[in-house]
């Protein structure tokens, strides 16, 4: 199976890179950890606002460990290993080999994710992180994982996957339901923000979190994004001229 | 067998491969020669659907190659002008990644690995990482890899780019003897033009996308004359093509000493054949 395969690869590169891979999962979220968190001592609700804050960090974590895996790998085998040729031209077929990039990407979102709720467990207090969290990180790094196919195969240089870091992940990392909520926002703005991924995300993370259901609504919103963005990336690879 | 019918691909305005049709045959040695930029490479990815036509069709064994296409795709393996690996990976992972693509079982992976990274002299490097081996390393790499899955197709785009004389020619005889002994048809393009000469049964000269000439080296250098003399004009090599070998003498004795007699080469009629192109342009 060309599923299985694609994630043996991502194995065999996250065997390799385990320190570095373990690291940078840890050292961003830490410091937003440390410093919003720990440092700065405020109250949410009545609650201490770390409370608040773990639960989008995690689903933060989750994005940023699926999206780089995918975006930076695939844009430099793309451009510059030119390692996408071999996929190409053998028969595994190609709807494989994307389900397996994303369910790949998905799993190191999970790990990324992983690495914060066990790191943040001696001050996690009564949050809840059971089965269903696990699920909703799962699906999270789903999406950013076929976002970041999308992007890497329209990207035209290797600085390309960088800057999508940097006009797509970062504003929603600071503005989607992870350090802040979104009912804050000025009306409209709130509305945008609030159908983004990530903002599902730390909102379901958190309500399980919180003991309450996630809603089904969130559910929705990650399933159509993995839907459209699935569908753009079978649609390049199967008919893009110039892959 | 491949067919290339109508094979044209276009980049913007600018047409890399119009209208190529030619017919390989199965366990052909088939050479596609041209200058720099004639669209050889374009070719090569077309028929290992990296990129798809504008227009035109590729049929292997008469049926249409695309990305769909799985039961075509497993007979083609191909070995790019670039190294197309993964850099970050060893020898053995190469090996393996390239198998389990192809689904072939683990056994057949760990004997194949053995013996091809054996045969290429790559056994002690087999833990290396792509990145840290030489170029020359790298394209016996390739090779092992593109043989791995015993194709019956082979497509090589400059496989011997970088190599030395000594590596060059054996893999001219490693080339040989898969293309004689397994009926493998290779597909091969190259800047070494006696290395097509040497390898070819037939080639393809092709110019701006353009199927110019199209037979047997033999034959191809008949038409142009088997004899050729050159002769220094104001610092200029000048060759002259001769049918016959009196006629090529009886020229050499009415020139001075700057001229000398020899056999015609492919790469004559590749000169020819390109210049033509180019002063036409």
């Amino acid at each position: 199976m060309g599923i299985v395969t694609v994630i043996w690869e991502k194995w065999v590169e996250f065997r390799r890179d385990f320190y570095k891979i373990t690291l940078a999962a840890m050292i961003s979220p830490l410091m937003y950890l440390v410093i919003f968190g720990m440092g700065i001592q405020t109250t949410s609700h009545g609650e201490p606002y770390l409370h608040f804050l773990i639960p989008g960090i995690v689903a933060m974590a989750t994005m940023t460990g699926s999206f780089s895996a995918i975006a930076q790998n695939m844009s430099v085998q793309r451009l510059y290993e030119k390692a996408l040729d071999q996929i190409m031209v053998s028969p595994t077929p190609l709807w494989q080999f994307i389900l397996g990039q994303i369910l790949g990407g998905s799993l190191r979102g999970l790990y990324a994710g992983g690495v914060i709720l066990l790191l943040t467990w001696p001050v996690r207090g009564d949050l809840v992180f059971n089965g269903l969290s696990v699920l909703i990180m799962l699906l999270n790094g789903m999406v950013f994982s076929t976002i970041a196919l999308v992007l890497s195969f329209l990207a035209k240089s290797y600085a390309d996957a960088p800057r999508y870091t940097s006009f797509i992940i970062t504003p929603m990392s600071f503005l989607c339901n992870t350090f802040f909520s979104t009912e804050q926002m000025p009306a409209g703005f709130r509305q945008a923000v609030g159908i983004l991924p990530l903002s599902q995300t730390s909102a379901m993370i958190r309500a399980i979190a919180n003991g309450q259901p996630p809603g089904w609504i969130g559910f929705s919103v990650l399933a159509a994004y993995l839907a459209v963005f699935g569908l753009i990336s079978m649609v390049f690879i199967y008919r893009k001229k110039n892959l | 067998m491949i067919e290339l019918k109508g094979l044209t691909k276009k980049f913007g305005d600018f047409t890399a491969v119009d209208q190529l049709s030619l017919t390989i045959g199965t366990g052909e040695f088939f050479g596609l020669l041209g200058p720099n930029g004639a669209g050889k490479t374009t070719t090569i990815s077309m028929m290992s659907t990296v990129l798809l036509p504008t227009k035109g069709e590729i049929l292997i064994d008469g049926v249409k190659l695309d990305r769909h296409a799985t039961e075509q795709k497993r007979k083609l393996s191909v070995i790019t002008q670039e190294y197309s690996m993964r850099q970050d990976m060893n020898m053995e992972e190469v090996m393996e990644y390239q198998g389990r693509l192809y689904r072939m079982p683990k056994k057949s992976i760990r004997e194949k690995t053995d013996e091809l990274l054996e045969f290429a002299g790559l056994s002690d490097y087999r833990r290396r990482t792509v990145r840290h081996l030489s170029g020359g390393m790298k394209r016996k790499l390739m090779i092992c890899r593109a043989l791995m899955i015993e194709p019956e197709i082979l497509l090589l785009d400059e496989p011997t780019a970088g190599m030395d004389a000594l590596s060059r020619r054996q893999m001219w005889n490693l080339l040989r003897r898969v293309n004689a002994g397994r009926n493998m048809t290779i597909v091969l393009t190259t800047h070494y033009i006696e290395e097509a000469q040497a390898l070819c049964g037939r080639v393809a000269l092709i110019n701006r996308g353009q199927l110019q000439k199209l037979d047997s080296p033999e034959t191809l250098i008949r038409e142009l004359g088997p004899y050729a003399v050159d002769e220094t004009a104001e610092d200029d090599l000048v060759s002259h093509y001769f049918r016959q070998r009196d006629e090529a003498i009886e020229y050499l004795s009415r020139t001075g000493e700057s001229a000398a007699l020899r056999a015609t080469t492919l790469e004559d009629v590749f000169v020819v054949c390109a210049g033509r192109k180019l002063e036409g342009r």
